[in-house]
């Protein structure tokens, strides 16, 4: 069983505007219907909502996602951004980054919990941050792109950052683990005694600290995390 | 309606046949109507164990063929009544049974007895799956090992995902004298990696071999301590709680003499 803690994402308006130092960035939801999104876009720029974008010139960014667009639909779409004098579309593409960093308004990742024993030869994987209620067996492999922590034995292999995030972790209740990966770092697990535990990366090594030490780490983590992103 | 019960292991080696024969004899011992059903096509096992592989005319394969009437292919035990086999084809290979074809099989073995045993092969592919289709339990055998253990815990995810009944477990060939050293698992140990319902433990014996080999399944020797284990497999099917048998070694003289003077 697995719970998203992320409500789910249909029912978002087809159109989102995000404020910058640059200007406006517009987000047109890549699922909708042109037609929708064109609806959408000229009552929210021309109808009530359209005293908000009034003022000086402002630079505009519009962002239409993985979506192929036809000649006749960019131009259908441009036309609506037309209808305002004061602004000056300055780029039009697919930026996932903007994209990304909207969908999770505060830099939430998706955190996800699972309830049960992971067994061997039953690869699970996560987009976000996982809590696995229940051991992970043997050979058995969990990935996240976020952190893994395992309320219960991790003897298998964790994989956390799979898409390359290094300040991943992985912790577990008791950390016995055959293998950790974060990012693209493989280490074989020290043959301690198993305890809570975490593993991290380190520049580039991996090291393992007592879950003690976790929420100063986590601190730091999200400070330098913040300071990367100004 | 009967139960069908499949004995699985994903392992080979690690005593699915033997313990298909000897719980299958334990029920029929205690007045049940069993068949046997011998999955493992091409490799055939469970009629040598029973001692009837003289008798088999035609088997599984020819009754999914419609080469014959299931009744004709079902071979009578020796020693009872009510225990029959439904041999496996030796001669062709795990393609030539559907898993729909044995859902029809079983399901009408069901109708006319207690409990359908089916043997399973050795292995996850196609022929685990064929005989696994019509279970209604799973009993998952496993031997103190790292590699059995392991195997277990795949077929018991496989299970899982098929939703086969509530899968349980048997520890097979267990040596008290090795667990206590700390050479072998001890049961506690696979038991919580597995995650599973303990159904039995049947502790290591030769004569469970040499019975084998002879075609006499040992649970017919109660003089054998995996004897009276296989039994209390085959109440626990039934409903019965019987607690796990002691598997210290019984003390010979010198040991009881040296417990006795107070030496542990």
């Amino acid at each position: 069983m697995i719970l998203e803690s992320e409500p789910l994402m249909d029912h978002r308006p087809p159109v989102t505007v995000k404020g910058t130092r640059e200007g406006l960035t517009f987000l047109l939801d890549e699922r909708a219907d042109v037609e929708r999104v064109c609806g959408y876009l000229e009552t929210l720029i021309t109808g009530e909502t359209g005293k908000l974008f009034e003022g000086p010139t402002v630079d505009v960014y519009v962002d239409y996602g993985k979506r192929a667009l036809t000649p006749q639909e960019t131009w259908r779409i441009l036309d609506v951004f037309r209808k305002r004098d004061n602004f000056l579309v300055r780029a039009w593409g697919s930026a996932p980054e903007a994209r990304e960093m909207a969908r999770r308004p505060h830099g939430m990742r998706p955190q996800h919990i699972y309830h049960g024993l992971v067994r061997s030869g039953q690869p699970l994987s996560f987009d976000g941050d996982v809590v696995i209620i229940g051991d992970v067996n043997p050979s058995a492999v969990v990935e996240a792109t976020g952190d893994i922590y395992v309320f219960g034995r991790l003897l298998g292999i964790a994989h956390a950052g799979v898409d390359g995030d290094e300040t991943a972790v992985v912790a577990a209740a008791e950390f016995a683990p055959m293998q950790i990966r974060i990012a693209d770092v493989v280490s074989r697990a020290p043959q301690m005694r198993a305890t809570m535990e975490y593993a991290y990366l380190e520049g580039r090594e991996m090291r393992v600290a007592e879950m003690k030490y976790f929420l100063p780490w986590h601190k730091l983590r999200k400070r330098s995390g913040r300071e990367e992103r100004r | 309606m009967g139960t069908a019960i499949v004995m699985t292991s994903g392992k080979g080696g690690v005593g699915k046949t033997t313990t298909t024969a000897n719980v299958s004899t334990a029920l029929a011992l205690l007045g049940k109507k069993v068949c046997m059903v011998d999955a493992d096509i091409g490799l055939r096992n469970l009629d040598v164990v029973m001692g009837l592989e003289n008798r088999i005319i035609y088997d599984i394969v020819d009754v999914a063929n419609g080469d014959c009437r299931l009744e004709q292919a079902l071979i009578r035990d020796k020693r009872f009544e009510h225990l029959v086999l439904l041999p496996a084809a030796q001669t062709k290979d795990k393609r030539a049974l559907s898993a729909e074809k044995m859902v029809e099989l079983v399901g009408e073995l069901k109708h006319s007895f207690d409990f359908v045993m089916i043997d399973c092969p050795a292995g996850i592919e196609e022929g685990f799956r064929v005989a696994v289709a019509p279970a209604d339990m799973a009993i998952v055998v496993t031997t103190p090992e790292h590699t059995a253990v392991r195997d277990a815990d795949r077929v018991l995810g496989l299970l899982e995902r098929d939703k086969v009944g509530e899968p349980r477990l048997v520890v097979n060939r267990i040596r008290p004298d090795m667990v206590k050293r700390g050479d072998m698992l001890d049961i506690d140990e696979i038991v919580q990696v597995l995650g599973c319902d303990l159904l039995g433990v049947i502790p290591d014996d030769e004569r469970v071999i040499g019975n084998s080999n002879r075609g006499e399944p040992v649970v017919l020797d109660t003089s054998v301590p995996a004897a009276t284990a296989y039994r209390n497999i085959a109440r626990r099917i039934l409903g019965e709680s019987v607690p796990l048998m002691h598997l210290e070694e019984k003390a010979g003289l010198w040991g009881r003499l040296r417990k006795w003077v107070g030496g542990r």
